[in-house]
């Protein structure tokens, strides 16, 4: 008989980890993926990879400063960077300079998560806060937007455009909710987050894998709600919900674990103020301001953790029990 | 009767029940071993005092162990013989005062005196007299919990066996269901109660169709989810009764009994016998022949282990008990307790020795939570010493079932934290 193992109980453990929900993030994601390099080209999968690459890299030189062998950096790999990367390369328009993806890595991982104490421990989304530096830091070329083209794998030139969803929203310009659900058309945006079917096959494998639940739907179907009071009319449900980031912002960027309240009832009413948040800003800009609302939110979580703490069971409260004794 | 809802409460989580293992098996009468070694402290409470001193003969049933105090049992030889040793013995589980005794393979018997069936406080004196201990694994004397001021309702006779790998009390149910159910009755006429409800959970069905068959009793099928046999959750199930944190099930108007303590009130009052033997289940891919074993209370685990044909080549852990709340066994040199409904052997493919990683705040913990706590956080303030905001979160309501644990992605060790916390909170408010 071999030694015998000992430790706490319980002696049997789920085969969920912390690797393996990344993994199923980042199957999750493939989908979006590869719809956008079929609509950008080939230069949109570069700018992937070397998104995914810096966030990795970063994290891995990082540790290897605190002096972490290398070995066990690689044990402890967890891919939380890996998606990381991806998210913030699927964010960024499909023809932006090579260098914005690696700089945005080296921010999201860098100074959003080692800084704050890495996996688990970053304040708000890495990818989202990146893509919002990168907005401020390079303003022209983070919102001059490629248009999608099903020939562009073939060619290599990308034609520009103006994102679609301030004119969507304001009724101007008519784009079709097939191309907006589709990608196609001149529904231009950032390389992962046009073409909706990709991202909804994404949010089904999730579902599936019971990583992420019926939440997204809460923050979509809000801001499609909001949207259609605040411009006094039903057919402006589907545009909103169509266009922009919100679809990609909905499903993977706002339920990143670490960054929503630990509640259900807490996540609830995280999601709906992001809705409301989201149809109010863009009403009143004009412009997509997913990004922004969810970092917004970010910040407001430890607070919603800190007010909305469920009662043990069987709690009663103290005046009932008085009245009762 | 049985009820035609599945009933269940909030929260818990699905885990694999691997009960196929023992399931089929029927109880066997375990031959009783050379020598016993019987704990004079296995249950909660005070441990009792030796009545017998070393040299002197013993028959199977004779007191050996008198309660001291009214939170104590006691304690019965399970074989006939002579008394060899009293000592001080250290297992891998506890250290107590035990009584060693040379089995003389006589099996010389020495029961209570008959007692009158129909009398109520005769049949509680009896169950203080019978040594009788919650059998489900708490080991609270049941007397105790019998004796409460307030008007219980409804007996609760917990069928539900939620701990995988456990068949013991599905045997019981299935192979010895009369003595449960007339158990279960003798109890609700000491306490002068009418409803009688067993909970079985639904991975039991030919159980639920056998007791569901008696009269006088209502069969609660339960819904198949950890932790449905906790006190707590199985009342609310079965009956919708919420009990408060830190109240007794009685504040409630019920009490709760594991089947097979019930079965042990029916021996003793049947039958006159003390409780000095139980079943447990002896099973996992690291035992080879895994059984339901009667087994004499005190009969070392190395014996239990060579009559079910040994360890397997991968075993790898040594539980007392099932894998959700079991204790680790560091050796198999320990002895069997009136608390010990399993021992389980798992092999290297059921162990898991993932390294805990950092938490990702996922809430999985918080969710299956079946008391509604919020272990993140607990375990959070506990690893950096803030013990008290650490409770605010409900260390102290946490009854240690594991569920978080299970469910931990980061596989870490919430309940380890807890328990810390709880010894922590204790020695800064003493």
């Amino acid at each position: 008989m071999q030694k015998l193992i000992i430790s706490n109980t319980p002696h049997i453990k789920s085969k969920s980890s912390t690797k393996r929900i990344m993994i199923d993030v980042l199957i999750a994601l493939v989908p979006a993926t590869v719809m956008g390099v079929v609509y950008f080209g080939l230069y949109a999968l570069l700018l992937v990879a070397l998104s995914i690459l810096s966030c990795i890299a970063s994290e891995v030189i990082y540790l290897l400063i605190r002096g972490e062998k290398f070995k066990d950096i690689l044990n402890k790999f967890d891919f939380t960077s890996a998606v990381t990367g991806l998210l913030l390369g699927l964010n960024l328009p499909a023809n932006c300079p090579w260098y914005i993806p690696l700089l945005g890595g080296v921010f999201a991982v860098i100074v959003v998560k080692m800084l704050f104490g890495g996996t688990g421990k970053n304040f708000v989304n890495p990818a989202i806060a990146a893509r919002v530096f990168l907005l401020i830091s390079f303003a022209e070329a983070m919102t001059t937007w490629a248009v999608p083209s099903v020939g562009a794998i073939k060619t290599s030139t990308v034609a520009t455009g103006a994102t679609a969803l301030g004119s969507v929203i304001k009724g101007e310009r008519v784009i079709s909710n097939l191309d907006l659900f589709l990608g196609t058309g001149v529904s231009s945006g950032a390389l992962g987050e046009t073409c909706k079917i990709a991202l909804i096959v994404g949010y089904v494998y999730l579902l599936i894998r019971k990583v992420v639940d019926y939440k997204p739907l809460i923050y979509i179907g809000v801001t499609g709600l909001m949207t259609v009071v605040l411009q006094g009319s039903f057919s402006a449900f589907l545009p909103s919900v169509l266009s922009g980031g919100l679809m990609l912002g909905a499903i993977f960027m706002a339920t990143d674990y670490v960054t929503t309240p630990n509640t259900t009832v807490g996540n609830i009413v995280y999601f709906v103020a992001l809705g409301l948040l989201t149809a109010l800003l863009r009403h009143l800009k004009g412009t997509e301001v997913v990004s922004y609302c969810i970092l917004l939110m970010n910040f407001f979580v430890p607070l919603i953790d800190r007010f909305i703490v469920p009662k043990p069971f069987g709690y009663q409260k103290p005046k009932k029990e008085a009245k009762n004794g | 009767m049985i009820s035609e809802k599945r009933a269940t409460f909030p929260g818990g989580v699905h885990v694999p029940d691997n009960k196929y293992l023992a399931e089929k098996k029927p109880i066997e009468i375990m031959p009783a071993p050379e020598k016993v070694y019987v704990s004079l402290s296995q249950h909660i409470g005070k441990p009792s005092e030796a009545t017998v001193s070393v040299g002197d003969r013993v028959k199977k049933g004779q007191l050996i162990g008198k309660e001291a105090g009214f939170i104590s049992a006691n304690v019965y030889s399970g074989v006939s013989g002579t008394v060899t040793e009293i000592k001080t013995i250290s297992t891998p589980l506890n250290t107590a005062t035990y009584v060693v005794i040379q089995n003389d393979g006589l099996e010389e018997e020495e029961f209570l005196p008959p007692i009158d069936k129909e009398d109520s406080q005769a049949i509680m004196q009896r169950v203080r007299d019978a040594g009788l201990v919650g059998l489900g694994g708490a080991g609270f004397p049941t007397y105790v919990k019998m004796a409460t001021d307030e008007k219980i309702d409804v007996v609760l006779i917990n069928g539900a066996e939620c701990e995988p790998y456990l068949t013991c009390d599905h045997r019981m149910m299935l192979e010895h269901g009369d003595g449960v159910v007339k158990g279960a009755k003798y109890i609700a006429k000491a306490l002068n109660c009418q409803t009688v409800i067993i909970g079985i959970e639904e991975n039991k069905p030919d159980a639920i169709e056998k007791l569901g068959a008696y009269d006088g009793v209502k069969v609660v099928p339960l819904k198949k989810k950890y932790p449905q046999g906790s006190e707590k959750q199985l009342i609310y199930a079965c009956t919708k009764r919420a009990v408060q944190p830190g109240k007794l099930p009685a504040s409630k108007g019920v009490c709760v009994f594991n089947v097979q303590t019930a079965f042990q009130v029916y021996e003793a009052v049947e039958f006159n016998r003390p409780l000095y033997q139980r079943v447990m289940t002896v099973t996992g891919k690291g035992i080879k022949e895994p059984k339901n074993l009667l087994v004499r209370n005190g009969t070392p685990y190395a014996e239990i282990i060579a009559y079910c044909g040994g360890l397997t080549d991968n075993a790898a852990k040594v539980i007392a008990g099932g894998p959700m709340m079991g204790k680790i066994l560091t050796s198999v040199d320990g002895y069997t307790r009136k608390t010990d409904s399993g021992l389980l052997v798992e092999d290297v493919t059921e162990v898991c020795i993932t390294e805990p990683s950092p938490c990702i705040n996922c809430g999985r913990c918080a969710k299956a939570c079946p008391m509604h706590l919020m272990p993140m956080y607990i375990d959070l303030y506990t690893q950096t010493g803030n013990f008290e905001r650490a409770d605010s979160y409900g260390a102290t309501n946490c009854f240690e079932c594991g569920t978080c644990a299970y469910v931990c992605p980061a596989k870490r060790d919430l309940v380890g934290s807890v328990q810390l916390c709880k010894r922590k909170l204790r020695e800064l408010r003493s």
